[in-house]
């Protein structure tokens, strides 16, 4: 790993040592590469003179939460998107799992239960569950990319119609009738809402910063080393930028591809055992769109759709992007239709931006 | 194995509960009803094509067990279609249903309160030459009542009068206001500030429940000589928060409730005092976020408890209230609804008029109407 404070003194120095033309040249290219940032930054200020309650330790905190539940999905359909390919499946998938938590942990005098002579399950029981029930599908729909070469946007737009239909019977199981799963036992809820610690903020008040904000750390760190420090990692960015380079370097193609597709699967279902007890009520349509935001926002965090780029701490940043902006608007109070205008604008800008850095390289 | 008993159980019983809880619903009997609906189709010839518009609706999917449970038990054959929320997917199902040989149309409009919509498919209807029942999603704009209803034979809506809903969930905060104000009024300005979560923009119940449960609460508010309701956003002119998607849904209610949390607090001052739901979905979505901020613990529990209004009756809304984290919502009928279109399906099967002896039933006397009928509310706290 470079050193980040020398890296920064060595471009400061070959500034340096450019003439007046190339220098005017240079900060106008980081501007532009930049320009999403510093248009985020500027949104930021025009929110707090607006409003100052916008940067406050509970609102940080609400946006640091919001954000950490919207992670996992995205940080498991971002290696899709290396790999050159998307996944339509993964709020079905969220879905299905988040029904899946709910059912097993409805509290024991919950009056309708949807099993309800289930036994008291163990959380590890469920974490596995939901794990194996994401990694199926992440399964078929990586098999099925890899064996028949078929574009992951058609695979998965079939499984995303199958997940559902699985889910809508579920739902309607055993006399539940479609509805809600809700009734969560404490046991889940205080393991996924429950205080990871508290910030005080004066005045014998605190704000609690909740524990699957923990969880979302730790998968940011497994999903940085896997992407960074594993030969998977490495062997699925080969495969991402030149599938016929990786090939015939040796690299197993296939096995990359579904075990890509099976990660992610994963991911989608840690993320729907998260939202099952962040939303506590759950019904057919959870999770439904929530693959729009997670591919959002992997391409505004420079994940490219071209293939065989893109970086963690770009994904965190485009989900954490999504999120201001989405609390901003509230304190603005300005009406929820902008907020589609300016995603889109964003999403516009961002990959704009990504293009003209790699046909720039080109 | 269990799982087909269970199965088998709870199919029994709601044959049970047909046959004791409509009495004119002619064939079946609780002894008939074990036969499957291949069995009693002996009675009809009848094929009816039932149209929802959503299967992964919450009230429509008790809607839907109950009138599959009621229309076999009535001897019906029925196939049921899945209109995904698209008025084009649906309009496709009912042209092939029709060509398939389907005898009466049973359709839960996509487009709610689209006369236009609600036209297509009359006409699609009168064509074919068979009957069409409208349920529970309006057919027709307000003010343009009749335009479709009156102008076609062979059909009939059995539905809620969509702006009853938000009266009654309006009265009933109002009277729990009243009743509650200086506890409500976590702050002590005098005044009790309110959020509001929309569920669909477009969608005429949503648009009435948003109305009418804050007017019609500020009506019994004022007449008790309090002031009235305050949207907690000042800045905010709509009044309300809505779901981008028209999902009505737990998750666009709970990641709106944490952000005002963040900001709306009793530290601040300004802590919203009271909660109005489009559905119990949004409700259960902003008690958790309540939840997450000590808030609505339940009844023997520490903190304080905000009340939080609904509609639909869900199950899970309906434990919450006896739990105490809730504070009420209103009923909308599945099984009664459910009962009315078959009495209808029935009439038709058996070659009757579709409206025949359906007196009994409340009707929409306001604007003559005799084959629009109204499935009541009911207000429901515990």
């Amino acid at each position: 790993m470079t050193n980040p404070m020398k890296n920064m003194q060595q471009r400061a120095a070959a500034f340096q040592a450019l003439d007046a033309k190339d220098k005017q040249r240079a900060v106008g290219e980081s501007l532009i590469n930049n320009a999403i940032y510093i248009l985020l930054v500027i949104f930021v200020i025009y929110t707090y003179m607006r409003n100052h309650k916008f940067i406050s330790v509970s609102s940080v905190v609400n946006i640091i939460s919001l954000s950490a539940a919207s992670m996992p999905i995205a940080l498991g359909i971002g290696g899709c998107i290396v790999l050159t390919g998307t996944d339509l499946s993964a709020g079905r998938v969220v879905g299905l799992t988040a029904a899946i938590s709910a059912a097993l942990l409805q509290a024991a005098d919950w009056g309708n239960k949807i099993f309800p002579n289930l036994p008291e399950v163990p959380i590890p029981v469920v974490i596995i569950a939901v794990i194996v029930v994401g990694g199926i599908v992440g399964v078929v729909n990586g098999f099925f990319v890899a064996k028949f070469q078929l574009h992951p946007f058609i695979v998965t737009l079939a499984t995303q119609l199958i997940v559902y239909g699985v889910i809508l019977m579920f739902y309607m199981a055993n006399g539940n009738n479609g509805q809600p799963l809700s009734g969560l036992d404490k046991r889940f809820s205080d393991f996924v809402t429950g205080k990871w610690f508290a910030i005080p903020t004066g005045s014998g008040q605190s704000v609690t910063v909740p524990l699957y904000v923990l969880y979302a750390i730790i998968m940011v760190a497994v999903m940085w080393f896997i992407w960074n420090k594993t030969t998977f990692g490495k062997n699925m960015f080969a495969v991402g930028s030149n599938i016929e380079a990786a090939n015939v370097s040796g690299v197993n193609v296939f096995k990359t591809t579904v075990l890509v597709h099976t990660l992610a699967g994963c991911m989608y279902g840690l993320t729907g055992f998260i939202e099952s007890a962040r939303i506590a009520s759950n019904v057919a349509n959870t999770g439904l769109n929530y693959e729009c935001d997670a591919i959002a926002a992997c391409v505004i965090g420079g994940v490219s759709f071209v293939g065989g780029t893109g970086k963690i701490s770009g994904i965190v940043t485009g989900v954490l992007l999504l999120r201001i902006i989405f609390v901003a608007l509230n304190f603005l109070s300005i009406s929820g239709n902008m907020q589609y205008v300016i995603k889109g604008l964003i999403i516009l800008i961002a990959c704009s931006i990504d293009m003209r850095k790699y046909l720039v390289r080109k | 194995m269990k799982k087909f008993f269970a199965l088998a159980l709870s199919l029994m019983m709601a044959f049970s509960l047909v046959a004791c809880g409509s009495g004119n619903t002619p064939a079946a009997s609780a002894g008939s009803a074990t036969g499957s609906a291949e069995g009693s189709a002996a009675v009809s010839d009848a094929n009816v094509g039932v149209f929802y518009y959503s299967f992964s609706d919450t009230y429509i999917s008790s809607v839907r067990t109950a009138l599959d449970a009621q229309l076999e038990a009535a001897g019906l054959k029925y196939q049921d279609y899945d209109g995904n929320s698209n008025q084009t997917t649906q309009n496709e199902q009912i042209d092939t249903a029709i060509t398939s040989g389907t005898t009466l149309l049973i359709v839960n409009l996509v487009t709610s309160g689209s006369s236009d919509s609600a036209a297509a498919i009359a006409e699609k209807a009168k064509t074919a030459g068979i009957p069409v029942i409208f349920f529970n999603r309006a057919v027709e704009e307000d003010g343009k009542e009749g335009t479709v209803l009156g102008a076609y034979d062979n059909i009939a809506f059995v539905g809620t009068d969509a702006p009853e809903a938000g009266h009654m969930q309006g009265q009933m905060i109002g009277q729990y206001v009243v009743d509650n104000y200086d506890a409500m009024d976590l702050n002590g300005d005098g005044k009790i500030s309110y959020a509001m979560f929309k569920g669909d923009a477009s969608n005429v119940e949503a648009i009435y429940r948003t109305q009418y449960g804050v007017e019609d609460a500020n009506t019994i508010i004022e007449a008790a000589g309090k002031p009235a309701l305050t949207y907690f956003d000042a800045s905010n002119t709509d009044g309300f928060q809505l779901d981008l998607q028209g999902n009505w849904s737990a998750q666009a209610a709970n990641e709106y409730m944490t952000t005002n949390l963040s900001q709306y607090t009793e530290a601040n001052g300004n802590m919203i005092e009271l909660i109005i739901c489009n559905n119990d979905n949004m409700a259960e979505g902003c008690i958790s976020a309540l939840n997450a901020a000590g808030y609505n613990l339940g009844s023997g529990q520490d903190g304080k408890t905000i009340p939080v209004f609904g509609v639909d009756a869900t199950d899970s809304a309906k434990q919450l209230i006896a739990d105490g984290k809730m504070t009420g919502t209103i009923k909308q009928d599945a099984d009664g609804m459910a009962e009315a279109i078959t009495y209808l399906a029935s009439n038709a099967a058996a070659g009757k008029d579709l409206m025949d002896s359906t007196d009994s039933y409340t009707k929409d006397t306001a604007n003559n109407l005799n084959n629009k009928i109204f499935i009541a509310y009911q207000a429901y706290s515990g």
